[in-house]
């Protein structure tokens, strides 16, 4: 029991110690001076009190052990640094963001899983027939779109020529909404980012969950339950279903990492006030200390929803803890 | 994405020699004769392959094919299509359709090339790990599971930003990223491999690691190298798109993730130019994306069914 979780635990450590090694080593293993990266571009235009005082905030005229123990402990405390762009620290930036990401990503893998998970079942169940056939072409046809692309047609036919839904944004800023009419709001701008992130998501697990499904389909219970008269769809929903279900778990966890990263164009295309679109504002700004915070938020949050998985896991399916 | 395809079962009779278990020695040659005859495309194979065949004939053709120079201004800004320009021009006057034809080229380098690296990487800590096991395969099999868990788009997007667009530094990045699952796949493959008995007997007989790495692992882990190869490149393709569309890519070879990106920052998708804007770089790169996701899957298929379960 605790092998396994130790060995999980021991995992995400080792992701989050290289990720933010990373982070310290990569303005500092740049050619030229780590300042231009950590200050801005226009570090050149600034007074030479001005760049003493960046150079001693950033640590750098210490040794470099000495600057990788300040910023772990930093990272740890949650200080993520400034950013010299938005004049704010990183720390504000992205706690303001996140929520925003966690809405789109949350809502779009529910979906998405649920979606997958029922195709899935009708496809492997309908094994071979038309139905199969057409879902298993649609969904091969999903995963080869590019998602911002998705959304920039969804943008243009949906939001400008059918004006049905906001194509900018996460909300209605001068509308001064309040209670349920906000939260009406919120979910109409929700919707077209929403689809094009359930689109890019939804093939792995309908094409897990159909897999999963032959094989189970195959195993004697199946048959038993078969024989003993049980109608289709009992023998469908109880039997195989509930078991077919054990790999899309596994996918899920990979889907998390997956809508974080479709995510992260996504929000570009529609303004979406997330960690992706904050990582595109820092790229185009050129705003270094940014772009690492929101690949260390983003990291961080990928690991807590694996966690949590790992978690819950054992509950669907108390043999993987068992077997180590 | 990883670890996700759905594998049609194995057709009867179609049992690869590598997933049956305790078969009878078989010499290399025999060996590779009964590989030979199971290299048969289905459709969906042809159909890949037909599919990556016309772009990479309008690639390779460009200068021939293409009407314009796409770096040129060969007409008024904005235009719509006409006899002159097929797809209009763009925000600079530069015919669309030269762009995309010449982007093809882009597009197909930088996803093979990352494929190439992920693949190389992939084979290599794969055989690696898979013949020497023990402390060499567990620290490879760290840093794949590492791989796997960090959030890769993210990271390409801040390692583009830090090394600089290129066509080089991109396909570099990529391919950094992406050779965990090949790694996996290969090693399996090895595992099994490296237990059979004419690796045994070829080891008894005094063969060097390094002989049997070259003569009976590399062989026999080569079909599912470029099965995977396959798979990479249409990843790649997507990812290219992707950190191009982000403002990534080489500002002086533009592939179609970056016709895309000036679409969307002269705000094409706003008016009615999306639909020659916007609509062909898109299904250009599901095109391409498709035909290599195509041929994969029935590569996959042909070179070994079962090992694809995990």
């Amino acid at each position: 029991m605790t092998g396994f979780f130790g060995g999980k635990v021991a995992q995400y450590a080792l992701v989050l110690f290289v990720t933010i090694t990373l982070n310290f080593l990569l303005p500092r293993l740049m050619p030229g001076s780590p300042l231009a990266y950590l200050a801005g571009e226009d570090v050149g235009a600034m007074s030479a009190q001005d760049r003493a005082r960046v150079i001693s905030d950033a640590g750098l005229d210490r040794p470099p052990f000495e600057q990788y123990l300040t910023y772990l402990g930093n990272v740890v405390r949650g200080e993520f640094g400034y950013s010299f762009q938005q004049k704010k620290p990183i720390g504000t930036i992205l706690l303001d963001r996140l929520p925003w990401t966690l809405l789109l990503t949350g809502t779009a893998l529910l979906i998405s899983t649920s979606l997958g998970i029922v195709l899935g079942a009708i496809a492997g169940w309908r094994r071979g027939r038309r139905t199969d056939l057409a879902a298993l072409a649609v969904f091969i046809f999903l995963e080869s779109l590019p998602g911002f692309w998705v959304g920039m047609i969804l943008v243009a036919v949906f939001g400008v020529q059918l004006g049905l839904f906001p194509t900018f944004g996460a909300r209605d800023a001068f509308a001064r909404l309040t209670g349920v009419d906000y939260w009406v709001d919120v979910g109409k701008h929700l919707v077209l980012p929403g689809i094009t992130l359930v689109a890019i998501t939804v093939s792995a697990t309908f094409l897990t969950m159909r897999y999963s499904m032959l094989s189970v389909l195959g195993e004697d219970y199946v048959t038993v339950a078969r024989a003993k008269g049980l109608a289709e769809p009992q023998v469908l929903f109880r039997h195989a279903v509930r078991n077919a279900l054990l790999p899309v778990a596994t996918v899920f966890l990979l889907n998390v990492g997956q809508a974080v990263a479709g995510a992260t164009v996504i929000e570009t295309v529609f303004s979406y006030p997330g960690v992706g679109r904050l990582m595109y504002e820092a790229v185009l700004a050129r705003d270094y200390p940014l772009l690492q915070g929101g690949f260390l938020m983003i990291t961080l949050s990928v690991l807590a929803a694996n966690m949590l998985a790992d978690l819950v896991y054992p509950l669907l399916d108390p043999r993987v803890v068992k077997r180590d | 994405m990883i670890d996700t395809r759905a594998t049609p079962s194995p057709r009867p009779g179609s049992a690869p020699v590598a997933a049956r278990p305790g078969a009878e020695p078989v010499a290399p040659d025999a060996l590779r004769a009964r590989h030979a005859r199971k290299i048969r495309l289905g459709p969906a194979g042809w159909a890949g392959l037909a599919l990556l065949a016309t772009i990479t004939l309008a690639a390779v053709f460009a200068p021939w094919v293409a009407p314009y120079d796409p770096r040129q201004t060969t007409g008024q800004p904005f235009s719509a299509p006409s006899a002159a320009h097929w797809l209009g021009t763009n925000d600079i006057g530069q015919d669309i359709l030269s762009e995309l034809i010449w982007g093809a080229r882009v597009s197909l380098a930088i996803g093979v090339l990352a494929a190439v690296v992920g693949t190389a990487l992939g084979t290599a800590a794969g055989v690696l790990g898979g013949y020497f096991r023990g402390r060499v395969d567990a620290f490879l099999m760290r840093t794949v599971d590492v791989v796997l868990v960090v959030p890769f788009l993210p990271l390409m997007i801040l390692l583009a930003a830090y090394l600089g667009p290129s066509v080089g530094t991109l396909a570099l990045v990529i391919g950094v990223l992406v050779w965990a699952r090949p790694a996996r796949v290969v090693r399996s493959v090895v595992l099994s491999q490296s237990a059979r008995d004419y690796v045994m007997a070829a080891r008894a007989l005094g063969s060097g690691s390094g002989r049997i790495l070259r003569l009976h692992i590399l062989p026999s882990v080569l079909s599912m190298a470029l099965a995977e190869f396959v798979q990479l490149a249409s990843r790649s393709i997507l990812l290219e798109a992707a950190l191009a569309f982000l403002g990534l890519g080489d500002p002086i070879q533009k592939s179609w993730g970056s016709v895309l990106f000036y679409a969307q920052a002269r705000g094409a998708f706003l008016s009615g130019a999306w639909v020659w804007w916007v609509l062909p770089p898109g299904l250009l790169i599901t095109t391409a994306v498709l035909g290599f996701a195509l041929l994969g899957f029935d590569m996959e298929r042909i070179v070994n069914p079962r090992l694809r379960r995990r």
